[in-house]
């Protein structure tokens, strides 16, 4: 549980990638993303799978991308059994599940290598308003303070006698109200005081307010960027009509 | 009884908070577990009632091996209150909070609205039955968390944390409860900083420090050694603090204020 729980935190880690401006990341991602999409067959979706493994192990980031996928992995063997059971074949199945895990790791890679702070000046790059951009910023901020808040209200639960994995179904949803109950609250009650914070530190008070980060692309950003593209558009052209 | 063998315990994170333990408290004992913020006091207790399990080494809890014993067996045994009141209280109302553990543990029905009186009762919450829990003040919030445990009447109590965000008059009475507890034979483990709520109680001292128990003594002669009290970032209280202070002095730094007055009393009608 914890294991899985922390594939989902954020941990600074450096390598070349994470160098990177964080915009060539996202085109990046988005374009592992795209060929995820488009891979429908066997030697395909190997070529992706091996393209975003490589990514992930320079980037240091393979160990936690595969925490992550393991929630996604039920879907994708039940995508593999559906489709076998619907006589696609063998090798079809395989693809098809692999090609889920692909979707999910090309998009997990951006968010795996990129801090609050990197999203925060991506999404300013794009012009989405202030408020939206601070609420999603924040939202990620939490998700490990919620994480560790749920891990201590179910130790607290458990030592007053709480068997989360005994009982039947029924009993089971049942034993989810003393850990959900605390957590809603203390979430509201922390994200009320985060507001309080805020106004006290004048958030709001200028239209426009300055950054601290400034993404700025230098000439290895260009590079990669521009190598990136020039390898990805022929690939496409392959994935689509050549094989 | 409590043993701790060579208990080594790393997070799946990779931290390892606690190395090489070896404890053992016996029944009746009343100890105090201090140390830094991130010495491994809250890892320690979570091991007691089996919410971790050392990664190397045993702890036994009256004989039971922890790895053989679910949380909730343990649990019945040992009472664990944690800081946050807000991590558990979840009931409709404050009697329901109570009844929650009392069920788990399958108290009948009867016993349950006896232990349910008597626990509103002793702590003061009578008024608050109906009440519920998320409407009580912080300090009401935290006697009610410790009132669900004692419900259960475990033979261990382990408090952590207690007097974080108590005022005076709440801590007394805690200082008073554990008391109880104590002459009624019961063991009782405290984690805490707040060296002038502990000192009172005279608890046999367990210092951490990087995972590690770093002394291990009754409060008296924690408080001689000086380097030891710099190592573990704490500060003599002030009863040591005026007992080292005077020329002429008992045996023994004053236990409480009522000692030292009597003793100081004395001295000045001698004269
Ligand atoms: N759930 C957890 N996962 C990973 N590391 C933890 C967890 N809880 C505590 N730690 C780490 O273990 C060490 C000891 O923590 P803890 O026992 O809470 O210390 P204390 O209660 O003495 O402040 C710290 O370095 C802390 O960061
Ligand atoms: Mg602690």
């Amino acid at each position: 549980m914890y294991w899985v729980a922390s594939g989902f935190l954020f941990q600074r880690v450096d390598s070349i990638i994470q160098r990177l401006d964080p915009r060539v990341r996202l085109s990046l991602s988005l374009m592992l993303f795209i060929l995820a999409l488009i891979s429908d067959s066997a030697i395909k979706i190997t070529i992706t799978m091996l393209t975003i493994i490589s990514l992930a192990l320079i980037s240091n980031i393979a160990k936690r991308m595969a925490r992550t996928t393991l929630f996604s992995a039920t879907f994708a063997i039940l995508i593999f059994l559906i489709n076998l059971l619907l006589d696609y074949g063998l090798i079809t199945s395989l693809v098809l599940a692999l090609r889920f895990i692909a979707i999910i790791t090309s998009t997990s890679f951006f968010f795996l290598t990129t801090s609050p702070d990197e999203l925060e000046c991506v999404m300013k790059w794009f012009r989405l308003p202030q408020d939206i951009i601070f609420a999603f910023v924040t939202a990620v901020r939490f998700v490990p303070v919620l994480m560790m808040d749920a891990l201590q209200i179910m130790d607290a639960q458990r030592s007053r006698g709480l068997e989360l994995d005994k009982g039947r179904f029924y009993k089971r949803i049942k034993n989810l109200i003393p850990i959900l109950v605390p957590l809603v609250i203390s979430a509201v009650i922390r994200s009320s005081e985060l507001a309080e914070a805020m106004e006290v530190r004048a958030y709001g008070a200028t239209k426009k307010p300055t950054s601290l980060y400034v993404l700025k692309m230098s000439n290895k950003d260009k590079f990669v960027m521009i190598m990136s593209i020039i390898l990805f558009i022929p690939t496409i052209y392959l994935y689509l009509f050549a094989c | 009884m409590i043993t701790f063998e060579s208990v080594t315990y790393t997070y799946p994170n990779g931290i390892t908070a606690l190395r090489e333990i070896n404890l053992q408290i016996n029944d009746g004992e009343m100890v105090a577990i201090v140390g830094g913020n991130g010495a491994g006091k809250t890892t320690l207790i979570r091991h007691i009632n089996g919410l971790l399990k050392p990664s190397i080494g045993r702890v036994l809890v009256d004989g039971l091996d922890t790895r053989s014993a679910s949380v909730a067996q343990l649990s019945r045994k040992v009472g664990i209150v944690f800081q946050n009141p807000d991590h558990q209280l979840f009931s409709e109302n404050v009697e329901d909070e109570i009844k929650f553990g009392l069920k788990n543990f399958g108290f009948p029905e009867d016993i349950i609205n006896k232990r349910v009186n008597w626990s509103l009762k002793f702590f003061d919450l009578e008024e608050y039955r109906k009440l519920s829990p998320l409407m009580l003040s912080g300090g009401e919030k935290k006697r009610l968390c410790l009132a669900a445990v004692l419900a259960w009447d475990p033979k261990i109590l382990i408090l952590d944390e207690p007097t974080v965000g108590q005022d005076f008059i709440q801590k007394e009475r805690l200082s008073q409860i554990i008391k109880m507890l104590l002459t009624q034979g019961k063991t009782v483990i405290i984690v805490s900083h707040d060296i002038e709520f502990i000192w009172p109680l005279q608890p046999r001292m367990i210092i951490m420090s990087a995972g590690r128990i770093i002394a291990d003594s009754p409060s008296e002669l924690i408080f001689n050694n000086i380097s030891l009290i710099k190592e573990a970032h704490l500060i003599k209280p002030q009863l040591v603090e005026l007992y080292e202070r005077l020329r002429v002095k008992p045996n023994k730094p004053f236990p409480n204020v009522y000692e030292a007055r009597v003793w100081l009393m004395n001295k000045i009608r001698g004269r």
